[in-house]
């Protein structure tokens, strides 16, 4: 019987062929996004699920209780020391710090490499928490001995050009040498550790960093403490016990730690550590379901459609013997073939634009990861399930067929039924793409406002440039001047960090006019020059920009900061003393800058000082004039390369940093873009499926209308008018949803851009013209035809 | 084998009822072959539905070998049906996405007969029907004459004990029509039981009893006294 279904299922489809295209299209986009969809989720899923001891694996994080929680995935550096000493929670504990795009030279013979590559500064507690095993190493030698490292076998490769390469060294920063004693075996893509250069941790001292010290102080990103706990703890019962440590060592703090421990499972997962954003996980599992249902809409509606066309062959099986459930059967086992079809071209059109989709969400999937059971058991479903939806209801249409007027040629359309559906159907086709075309045009615009509102600073024409730490004022003072008379170079600047790129700032305590209490809520650390305001072109609303000094005696802050206060005039703050970072940083208010935009808009403004604090400065902020930039950048290059031989000259310019704040929006918009895209097309297929139903089934119709007058564009309005009906009525549906859904979505930022009302209209408005396109070759070819020829088809 | 008594079936439309058939009492005893004649509209398509199990009567019995039709459902009409009624039509009503031999072979997969049981019942009934040198064609491939032995053949394989046959040469020449007129009086002189509509006179001479249909009711009843005659 099967063998029966599945052969004249086959000659059912070569004979409909563009019906059967059309399915098969339609349903291998639908395939081919749910295979890429799958093999993005399973990706993300699967992080760090390789270590063997997984579940007793936790991140201590802090929650820091000011005006408002702040979550931080690090604690303050002496955390770690503490927790080993005092409890008996954890068999390991084990600090390391990231530091990014470092410089690394590699000696080789007679010359020197040079790259930039991230690293990782690891206790050797680390490697015995998580399971990142060693190929190979130099004796018992281990990361507790200062200036060593380990390298996985792949950044072996890359540093060195060989296998072999214990007991070789690099230098990192142009500052500490170290020697390679162990390569580890690479290190799974699914993995929260990027980095591929592990550094004892005991040499971080070296580089006079922060979370070196065993220090209450403060919090540093760049630290991680991981924790493998002894076997059935139980964790809430430790967070409650370690609630003594802020007390008993951060008694006078305004900002209130709690230390929580964040399970190895919930890292990647969680938005407010700094994990990925799980509303992209919604997102992803909503478009997938939306093409595959539009794909089995397409189905079903065609297949319906077609259900009087197939009446006789039903009524003829009917007759002989056949119960409904063998048509029900048969014609699902049809479906299958289809979606079997459709399945195979799918997954080759996955693998075809897998680059693009990894380039797109900076990640390596690759055809490799589809051969595993698990794809194959997802196959399996997707296939049966594909196969139910869209064949189930063709199926009970065909399997309720009449077979006495099915033989008779009796049977009419309304006969076959689904009429009803098939509208309900186009319908939900057409709100799904109405949504998604809102949603293109609201992300748009919020990338739009943001990156093109005024931010409060000048971005364009900025290059920002890297100088390496510790310079002194002298050094600095002397590129600044060589640099400025580079024809086309207006001014220039060194700072931590430029407005709109918060990655170097801190924040810290303040305490505000000799206040005997710090205040409540923390300000962010805005380190730069005397020429910070006049390169980015920050305002100054009252007092004046401070004077150079070796020593920070004068301040400027924002506008936010008198509004915190509860200040209303700007001026008040001038003259009074403020002291930040536990009093490290003090000085006389002397300007008060009109607020900017320091992150991006789903942040409101902090309260920001800027002082000029030399020692901390990392790069140079350099406004330049328009036209001729290739040039100046080279000229700049030349001095830059000059003032610090052995390090790499790279530049990067401000709007793009800016820009970078909004790189899950630009996503979301490119997702939105694509899948718009084939949404439509998919469900322009299935229009043009139904168009060639609609068009034969009034052939008859289209030829008595001519003869009695009618032209080619009253013909066209019969087609085009049904539709547009159906189009208003999922306009009707979809406008409140797609309303709903944005401004739930914008309700994430603080500066915001509106809902507007033509967002909708242009939605409606371009189903509706690409829905005409789509009919009208198939209505006009009609209206054109001469009316007896049309009428010769009865 | 066919008992009906006071058999009506009446159609209904939103605004008017069509009495299609009203108070027919009928006997079709084994080996008959009784030809139903009347103007078109007479009912006479209906009956045969009705006798075919293909249709429900409003009301009246019908009884089919022992067994009550009237009031089955469709399942179980279907059920009876299977293996019991070969039907031939006027346009045939082959599957044009099958083969001769897979159409033949439809019903026997419907009582779930083995493969090889099969293949060698739709051989022999082939070789019977002289179209065995057609079994890989497709329908649109043979001409009408063909087609029908194939419609015979597809009737007469499950070895039934009535055949249905609706206007059985409506569609074909008369040297074609006659042919199939032979193999029907052939499978009847070998115990079928066949009941015929036709409105040609010269098919219903085949027959042993005529039944004139008029406006759903039988008018006139009479036996054929020139059975084979034109055999």
């Amino acid at each position: 019987m099967l063998k029966s279904y599945i052969q004249i299922a086959w000659r059912n489809l070569l004979k409909r062929k563009v019906f059967t295209g059309i399915n098969i299209i339609g349903l291998a986009i639908g395939f081919g996004s749910s295979v890429l969809i799958y093999l993005f989720l399973s990706h993300h899923f699967s992080y760090d699920n390789f270590h063997a001891n997984s579940e007793r694996i936790y991140r201590v994080v802090t929650e820091g209780h000011r005006d408002v929680i702040g979550y931080d995935a690090s604690v303050p550096p002496a955390f770690a020391k503490e927790f080993r000493t005092r409890y008996n929670y954890a068999e390991k504990v084990a600090k390391i710090s990231n530091w990014d795009n470092n410089l690394i030279n590699i000696s080789n013979e007679n010359t020197v490499a040079q790259v930039k590559e991230d690293a990782v500064f690891a206790e050797q507690d680390f490697f015995e928490i998580m399971s990142f095993p060693l190929k190979e190493r130099t004796g018992n030698r281990t990361l507790d001995e200062p200036e060593t490292a380990y390298l996985t076998e792949r950044m072996a490769k890359k540093l060195f050009g060989t296998d072999n390469v214990l007991g070789k060294t690099f230098i990192l920063e142009n500052q500490e040498t170290f020697e390679v004693i162990g390569v580890l075996k690479n290190i799974p893509k699914n993995s929260l550790i990027t980095e591929e250069i592990f550094l004892s941790f005991v040499t971080l001292e070296k580089f006079g960093d922060f979370v070196a010290q065993d220090t209450w102080g403060g919090i540093s990103d760049n630290l991680q403490c991981f924790v493998l706990l002894h076997p059935n703890q139980n964790v809430a019962a430790i967070e409650n016990q370690i609630l003594e440590l802020p007390k008993e060592f951060r008694p006078d703090s305004k900002n209130k730690h709690i230390y929580k421990l964040q399970a190895l499972s919930d890292i990647h997962f969680n938005a407010r550590y700094g994990g990925i954003d799980p509303a992209l996980f919604w997102i992803f599992g909503l478009i997938g379901f939306f093409l595959i249902t539009i794909a089995c809409i397409n189905f079903i509606n065609i297949s319906a459609a077609q259900a009087f066309y197939r009446s006789k062959e039903i009524g003829i099986r009917k007759v002989l013997g056949g119960f409904r459930h063998h048509l029900f059967w048969q014609f699902l086992s049809e479906t299958f073939v289809i979606s079997l079809f459709a399945l195979g071209l799918g997954i080759v059109l996955a693998v075809a634009f897998l680059p693009s989709f990894n380039n797109l969400f900076q990640i390596q999937l690759a055809f490799e990861d589809l051969l595993n059971a698990k794809f194959l058991i997802f196959t399996l479903l997707i296939l049966v399930l594909v196969s139910l939806l869209s064949g189930s209801y063709p199926g009970i249409l065909m399997s309720r067929i009449i077979p006495v007027l099915a033989l008779k040629g009796k049977l009419t359309h309304n006969d076959t039924g689904g009429k009803t559906t098939r509208k309900v159907l186009v319908i939900a086709q057409f709100t799904i793409s109405i949504i998604l075309i809102v949603a293109t045009v609201i992300i748009s615009r919020q990338i739009n406002y943001a990156v093109n509102s005024d931010l409060g600073f000048d971005k364009e024409s900025l290059v920002m440039l890297p100088i390496p730490a510790d310079l002194e004022r002298v050094q600095l003072n002397s590129l600044k001047e060589r640099i400025s008379q580079i024809s086309g170079v207006q001014s220039i600047t060194a700072c931590l960090s430029s407005p709109g790129g918060a990655d170097n700032d801190w924040g810290t305590s303040i305490k505000f006019n000799n206040r005997p209490e710090n205040e409540e809520f923390s300000i962010q650390a805005k380190l730069g020059d005397v020429d910070f305001l006049n390169t980015f072109d920050l305002s100054l609303v009252s007092g004046r920009n401070f004077f150079e000094n070796d020593s920070v005696t004068e301040i400027l802050v924002n506008e936010k900061l008198a509004e915190k206060l509860g200040i209303s005039a700007s001026e008040e703050l001038l003259g009074k003393q403020i002291a930040m970072n536990g009093g490290g940083i003090q000085g006389t208010i002397v300007g008060v800058v009109k607020n900017f935009h320091n992150y991006n808009f789903t942040e409101g403004i902090s309260p920001i000082f800027i002082a000029d604090y030399h020692s901390w400065y990392s790069e140079l902020g350099i406004k330049i004039s328009e036209g001729n930039t290739a040039h100046v950048l080279a000229q700049i290059g030349e001095e830059w390369s000059e003032t610090f031989k052995g390090y790499v000259y790279e530049y990067r310019f401000l709007d793009d940093r800016v820009a970078r704040q909004y790189e899950n929006e630009q996503r979301y918009l490119s997702l939105s873009k694509v899948f718009s895209a084939l949404a439509i097309f998919i469900g322009c297929l299935g229009l043009y499926g139904l168009i060639l139903f609609f068009v034969g089934q009034r052939t008859k119709e289209i030829g008595i209308r001519k003869v009695l007058g009618s032209n080619v564009g009253n013909i066209l309005a019969l087609f085009t008018a049904d539709f547009f009906k159906l189009i208003l009525i999922a306009g009707v549906i979809a406008t409140p949803l797609a309303w709903y859904f944005m401004e739930q979505w914008l309700q994430g930022y603080t500066y915001r851009t509106e809902i507007p009302w033509w967002a909708f209209v242009l939605a409606i408005v371009s189903i509706m013209g690409i829905t005409l396109v789509t009919i009208s070759y198939q209505t006009l070819k009609v209206a054109i035809a001469n009316p007896i020829k049309s009428l010769r088809t009865e | 084998m066919i008992t009906i008594q006071n058999l009506k079936k009446s159609f209904r439309t939103e605004e008017v009822e069509t009495l299609a058939l009203n108070s027919v009492n009928l006997k079709v005893e084994d080996g008959e072959f009784v030809a139903i004649m009347g103007p078109s509209g007479c009912g006479k398509s209906t009956l045969l539905n009705i006798i075919g199990m293909l249709d429900n009567p409003t009301e009246g019995n019908y009884n089919f070998a022992g067994n009550e039709v009237s009031g089955l459902k469709e399942s179980q009409r279907t059920q009876l049906r299977k293996g019991n009624l070969g039907f031939v039509f006027q346009s045939f009503n082959l599957i044009d996405e099958l083969t001769v031999f897979e159409n033949v072979e439809l019903p026997l997969i419907y009582l779930k007969m083995n493969k090889s049981e099969r293949k060698q019942k739709v051989r022999a009934v082939l070789e019977r029907m002289k179209i065995a040198h057609r079994e890989k064609h497709f329908p649109q491939q043979l001409s009408g004459g063909q087609q029908q032995r194939v419609a015979i053949s597809r009737a007469v394989v499950t070895n039934p004990k009535l055949i249905l046959a609706d206007e059985p040469t409506g569609n074909l020449d008369s040297k074609n029509g006659i042919e199939v007129m032979n193999l029907l009086t052939e499978l009847n002189q070998e115990g079928t039981t066949i009941v015929m509509v036709t409105h040609s006179d010269r098919d219903s001479h085949y027959a042993h009893r005529v039944i004139n249909l008029f406006d759903g009711q039988i008018v006139t009843e009479s036996q054929n006294r020139a059975i084979g005659a034109m055999v």
